[in-house]
């Protein structure tokens, strides 16, 4: 009884997405477990993914970074505005999207270092700054595509986030077989690379002693500071990553629409997947479940047409329910 | 007819049977001393006392009818009151409102200030605080905030008062008024249960002790039937013999690490201390005398407005224990469930931490993880079940031999060990001293900070006394005497 009440606190997680996936597959058979209803459940999630993974480290430390989604909007606002102003200027169209994807990443790291900067070195509460930025990020996106909405010359950028890898014997209504996205790639390997960087290196662990107790890292020879800096930096990166596999998907930016909720999301998805919000403990494959579950709950909503104003209060309640059970399990000794 | 009783208790827990068939009782007007080693069942019998724990079987008994205490504030109710280790104060509220919180006096629904703040002011006259109820309780000393966790349960007119440890943060200044404090309860009618690891203190204060160990009840003794070696014997169950190992001959070598002239803003004013390799220094103090800050401040943790540190010789102004770390000077804090372990972590993870970075390459390599623990574990005799728990659930000696074997790891020249026994059980604590001694031995350079005099006075070959921020005095060799500490950390006497 006891083993099985700590299998539960461990791989919950699991059993709920596994009983989620019964349930959709039940319910909506065919559709539902169809491959390319599966490939975009995974691949229209890939972005908050690929965000979520990042923010498992930042609240690990005891942080949080409120200005993902802003931050995701307003770097592929410049990305794309670069590739468009690229290939008017008559550069061919492989150099232009490389220089956009580069510019996209590039921003995304710095954003990263400028809340890092001002939450070790300003010294600012990081749901604080980060609230800043959330709030500034998207009005300069604003500013960058002029109000409305920058579309993606040339047909490279938006093939790159339709295309992939080819999985034999599956099959699109359209006759050809289902490709996993370079976007979905991009989500795997950013996770495999965050599991192994939390679990295994140095780095992870100190990012683990920071949040459970900051003092006693101090006092053990460690740089709170320079550990925190580095979370953020590392989410930029995400944002990045992320911003690239979002804008590839649409070949273009709306930055009213780009990006929007997915700090909720991305932080939902941690609290779900197991990691504690006060810090100090985390895992980054229950983050993947719990993207997984949202993604899950998302496709299940509209394949049963719910109306989709209905739809958020549904996930928010799921998130909820998440958030105390999890509570329970804490105050478990 | 007793005012509190317990009868036939048994607590069974999952894995451990902490209270196995103890009955004891408490009489009016007594201050009862309970000691026993750590995992004794000294803090479950307190819990069940106070209700916050209901015993697996047995009875407890209030002025002589059996209750079933169901939480604290039954308890309460029926006037009994626990004043724990950590204080339950709440630091952004005032005196008068942190001793009435949840019992606040109404008027017309609304929190009656005059009546509190009044009713407040004669608890303070009576445990004799000078503050007033209107302060501040996040700008009182300990001592300050323990006196208003006393006046809190007398004005639940508390008739049985259990304290847990209450001297392990005080100075000796700050235990004597509370010892007077203790005395006056008890002539008023009050029932004190007094925990505590220091035996002498047990001795002075005691009417009754009762020795605990392993869950169960040794005996109950009056005051000086039984020596304080006696009484250690008995709490650990076998004899002790010498408590400190011998002291080492004097060194010649050159000074390893030397603070001069040192001034941290607010806490030392003017410090000078110095140790060589081989020997054991102590600084010795009252609390609040800037001992801990002034190892801080060594250490990189605080900034050195004014004087220098030199390490063989070389200037060493570190500013990160990390560097300090890297530079081979190791402190090991104080406060060890705040600084000196992550309680979260494990054994491994514990040990590894400061010196991590040593086995990734770059990924932590986990077998050379568990031997770095498994090493100090066989030398510094670790008692542990399972080293993958979080050490949170280790006793307190056990702790702090992580605490000490993780900077051991890390090969220092210079080891600071700042109360390195505070909340360690005796068997424990005479391993540490054992364990210091052999460190010296071995050509470390210890530093011992230490409230407790008989530590420093039996562990120490030299010893430097602060008071008020300054170093008011060195004594070496047979000079090590309780009263030439005292006469210099009081500032009596010649220095």
């Amino acid at each position: 009884m006891k083993r099985l009440g700590s299998f539960f606190q461990t791989y919950g997680v699991v059993v709920a997405l596994v009983v989620l996936i019964a349930v959709a597959a039940i319910v909506e058979g065919g559709t539902f477990l169809s491959a390319i209803n599966l490939r975009n459940i995974v691949n229209q999630n890939a972005a908050v993914g690929i965000i979520a993974v990042g923010m498992t480290l930042v609240i690990m430390t005891g942080g949080i970074d409120l200005s993902v989604g802003s931050a995701v909007a307003l770097s592929a606002a410049v990305g794309i505005k670069v590739l468009n102003g690229q290939i008017a200027g008559g550069t061919a169209e492989t150099t232009a999207v490389a220089m956009a994807l580069a510019v996209i990443v590039v921003i995304g790291v710095a954003i990263g270092a400028l809340n890092g900067a001002l939450i070790t070195l300003g010294r600012v509460a990081p749901f604080i700054a980060t609230l800043g930025g959330l709030v500034a990020f998207r009005s300069l996106a604003k500013v960058v595509s002029e109000g409305g909405q920058i579309t993606a010359q040339g047909s490279t950028f938006e093939r790159l986030g339709q295309t992939g890898i080819p999985i034999p014997g599956t099959s699109t209504p359209a006759g050809n077989p289902v490709e996993i996205t370079w976007g979905i790639g991009l989500f795997v390997l950013v996770a495999l690379a965050f599991g192994f960087v939390l679990r295994r290196t140095a780095y992870g662990r100190h990012a683990v002693a920071v949040g459970a107790n900051e003092k006693a890292a101090l006092y053990s020879g460690i740089n709170p500071q320079r550990v925190r800096m580095w979370a953020y930096v590392l989410m930029g990166l995400c944002v990045g990553l992320a911003s690239v596999v979002q804008g590839m998907r649409f070949g273009a930016v709306a930055p009213q629409q780009t990006g929007i909720f997915y700090e909720l999301y991305a932080i939902a998805a941690v609290v779900i997947g197991g990691t504690s919000l006060s810090g100090g403990k985390g895992r980054v494959w229950g983050t993947v479940v719990g993207v997984m579950i949202l993604a899950v709950i998302t496709n299940l909503l509209i394949l049963m047409n719910v109306p989709s104003e209905w739809q958020d209060f549904v996930q928010g309640v799921i998130i909820l329910v998440a958030v105390l059970i999890q509570r329970g399990q804490g105050q478990r000794p | 007819m007793p005012r509190l009783e317990v009868r036939d208790v048994t607590m069974q827990f999952p894995a451990v049977r902490a209270l196995d068939g103890v009955s004891l009782s408490f009489e009016l007007g007594e201050v009862h001393g309970v000691v026993g080693e750590n995992g004794a069942g000294k803090s479950t019998l307190m819990r069940i006392l106070s209700g916050l724990q209901r015993p697996t079987s047995g009875q407890v008994l209030v002025d002589g009818s059996v209750v079933e205490l169901h939480g604290v504030r039954h308890a309460l109710s029926l006037g009994i009151a626990m004043i724990h280790q950590e204080l339950d104060v709440i630091d952004d509220l005032t005196v008068a409102e942190n001793v009435f919180l949840g019992s606040e006096p109404k008027r017309f629904g609304l929190v009656d200030r005059k009546a509190m703040n009044e009713r407040t002011a004669e608890l303070l006259r009576r445990v004799g605080a000078a503050f007033p109820p209107q302060t501040s309780v996040a700008s009182l000393s300990i001592a300050g905030k323990q006196l208003v966790e006393i006046a809190k349960a007398l004005s639940h007119e508390a008739r049985a008062l259990i304290m847990d440890e209450p001297t392990a943060v005080l100075s000796e200044r700050e235990t004597e008024s509370l010892f007077r404090l203790i005395g006056e309860l008890r002539a008023q009618g009050v029932t004190v249960i007094y925990i505590s690891h220091r035996l002498a203190e047990v001795e002075q204060l005691c009417d009754r002790v009762t020795v605990l160990r392993d869950g169960a009840l040794v005996c109950t003794v009056d005051r000086g039937a039984l020596s304080l070696a006696e009484m250690a014997d008995r709490m650990v169950g076998r004899t002790l013999g010498d408590m400190f190992p011998p002291k080492g001959e004097p060194q010649t070598t050159g000074v390893t690490l030397r603070a001069s002239g040192a001034k941290v803003e607010g806490w030392v004013k003017d410090a000078t201390v110095e140790v060589r390799a081989g020997e054991v220094v102590g600084i010795a103090g009252l609390v609040g005398s800037g001992r801990t800050e002034l190892c801080e401040a060594i250490v990189g943790l605080r900034r050195l407005s004014e004087g220098t540190v030199t390490l063989g010789g070389d200037r060493a102004m570190f500013s990160s224990p990390g560097q300090a770390m890297r530079q081979g000077v190791a402190y090991v804090s104080e406060d060890r469930k705040g600084a000196g372990l992550v309680m979260e972590m494990n054994c491994f993870e514990n040990a590894s931490l400061p010196s991590l970075r040593t086995i990734a390459r770059p990924l932590v390599d986990r077998g050379a993880e568990r031997a770095m623990f498994e090493k100090w574990r066989t030398k510094l005799d670790v008692r542990v079940g399972d080293p993958k728990a979080p050490v949170l659930y280790l006793s307190g000696g056990n702790q702090q031999k992580i605490a000490i074997a993780k900077w051991l790891e890390t090969a220092p020249r210079v080891l600071i060990l700042d109360e390195p026994t505070r909340g360690v059980d005796v068997g424990a604590k005479r391993e540490i001293y054992a364990l210091v001694r052999q460190l010296a031995n071995e050509g470390l350079a210890c530093i011992v900070v230490s409230s407790e005099l008989t530590e420093i006075v039996g562990l120490c070959d030299r010893v430097f006394v602060m008071r008020e921020g300054r170093t008011v005095g060195e004594l070496v060799g047979s000079a090590v005497t309780e009263e030439g500490i005292m006469a210099l950390a009081a500032g009596v006497g010649a220095a």
